[in-house]
């Protein structure tokens, strides 16, 4: 990562800047001037179960929060100050998951099926199903399900030839097929991320099942419905909104 | 998991007319798990549906996550806290009260999480006494 002295002194001057004004659309720009860096980061933590996007994702939170702590006064290169920043955020995003790497392979394949099986069942009974019911129908134990369910917290699994479980967004391709799509995810994740924190920065799909859920009221059956998706896949993406909320959170408050 | 029927069906009963299960973990997020799937096995066992089960689910996870705050990240060499729980199972409802041992006072809750408990339970709240924080939560069965 060397830049041109003259760059150099572009970015300490405009962070310089940001520090003083605490300009959004300065800092806004710093960020965009440096997703390099935060891919570049990404990029060594790849192959470890995590699609490349999310992890570009976690490695630009770690950025803007990089650019927001920066104190020029210091003297430190902004490279040299960000880059244990964007790692630990990296590191951080895969010890929160630790435990989803390990979900055995039946559980993944019943928490795949259940999807389909809770929607037929909420048809069916003009309700969302109890435990026992989706147990019975799909012919496996209580524990089972309950074993599935906490699976879909782990939206990711490890092994990259496993189905993605994303159904309706990935059209059952195998996780393996979405890692060279990186590049042409960046620019929206980019812009997302610039535009402004928290909420906002979410996909807009996801925007949507948090404010109906929290802000509306509504069931995620009835999300289901009104967005044409699965259940299981709306509490799939609700799980990996508030994990990406709570690690932007936890960004803004833990300590310089 | 298949033990004797009578046994099981007995727990049931116990569990619809009130008994409480206990946990006890480490202080760190990496045993939420354990928190989410004990409250998961008790509202399933209690007819929630599936929605309701989620709510809860995450409710208890946004709640302790939120009180555990960043314990274990920079500080490996503190005391090993504890979260104790106890799940109290009603005719139509679940109670899930802890408490944990982490000084420094309530962690500041943010607007949406307390946006989040309110769509998700229908009854929690946090309070501290001499750095012991204890919560409780609560959500009623629909049906």
């Amino acid at each position: 990562m060397a830049f041109e002295a003259t760059d150099r002194n572009e970015l300490r001057a405009k962070l310089e800047e940001y520090a003083r004004t605490g300009d959004k659309e300065l800092r806004d720009e710093i960020v965009g001037s440096q997703v390099g860096l935060a891919e570049y980061l990404a990029r060594r933590f790849k192959n470890r179960g995590e699609p490349i996007e999310d992890l570009i994702q976690v490695a630009l939170l770690g950025l803007l929060k990089a650019v927001e702590r920066f104190d020029p006064g210091r003297g430190l290169e902004f490279s040299t100050f960000a880059t244990p920043t964007i790692v630990g955020e990296l590191k951080r995003h895969f010890r929160d998951k630790g435990w989803a790497v390990r979900v055995p392979r039946r559980v993944q394949e019943l928490h795949l099926r259940m999807g389909t099986v809770v929607n037929t069942l909420s048809q069916e009974l003009g309700r969302s199903p109890t435990i026992p019911e989706i147990a019975q129908r799909a012919e496996v134990s209580v524990d089972e399900v309950l074993e599935a369910m906490e699976a879909g917290r782990a939206y990711r699994f490890s092994s990259i030839d496993a189905p993605a479980g994303d159904d309706e967004d990935r059209a059952q391709s195998p996780a393996a097929a979405q890692l060279g799509e990186a590049d042409s995810g960046l620019e929206e994740v980019e812009q997302r991320m610039l535009l402004s924190p928290l909420i906002d920065s979410l996909p807009k799909r996801e925007q949507m099942i948090i404010h109906l859920r929290f802000f509306r009221g509504m069931t995620q059956s009835e999300i289901a419905g009104r967005l044409g998706i699965s259940q299981m896949h709306v509490s799939r993406l609700l799980a990996r909104s508030l994990a990406q909320l709570r690690d932007r959170a936890g960004a803004d408050a833990a300590p310089g | 998991m298949s033990g004797e029927q009578n046994g099981l069906d007995e727990r049931d009963e116990q569990l619809r007319t009130g008994g409480d299960v206990r946990l006890v973990v480490p202080a760190a997020a990496e045993y939420l798990r354990l928190v989410r799937l004990t409250a998961a096995g008790m509202a399933s066992r209690l007819g929630f549906t599936f929605d309701e089960v989620e709510d809860l689910r995450i409710a208890v996870d946004e709640l302790c996550f939120h009180l555990l705050g960043d314990v274990g990240d920079e500080d490996p060499s503190a005391e090993p806290r504890t979260m104790d729980l106890v799940y109290s199972a009603g005719a139509d409802s679940i109670t899930i009260t802890g408490r944990t041992g982490l000084s420094g006072g309530i962690p500041e809750s943010s607007e949406l999480s307390e946006q989040i408990l309110d769509a998700l339970v229908d009854e929690h709240e946090v309070t501290g006494t001499n750095g012991t924080i204890l919560f409780r939560l609560k959500k009623q069965r629909e049906s």
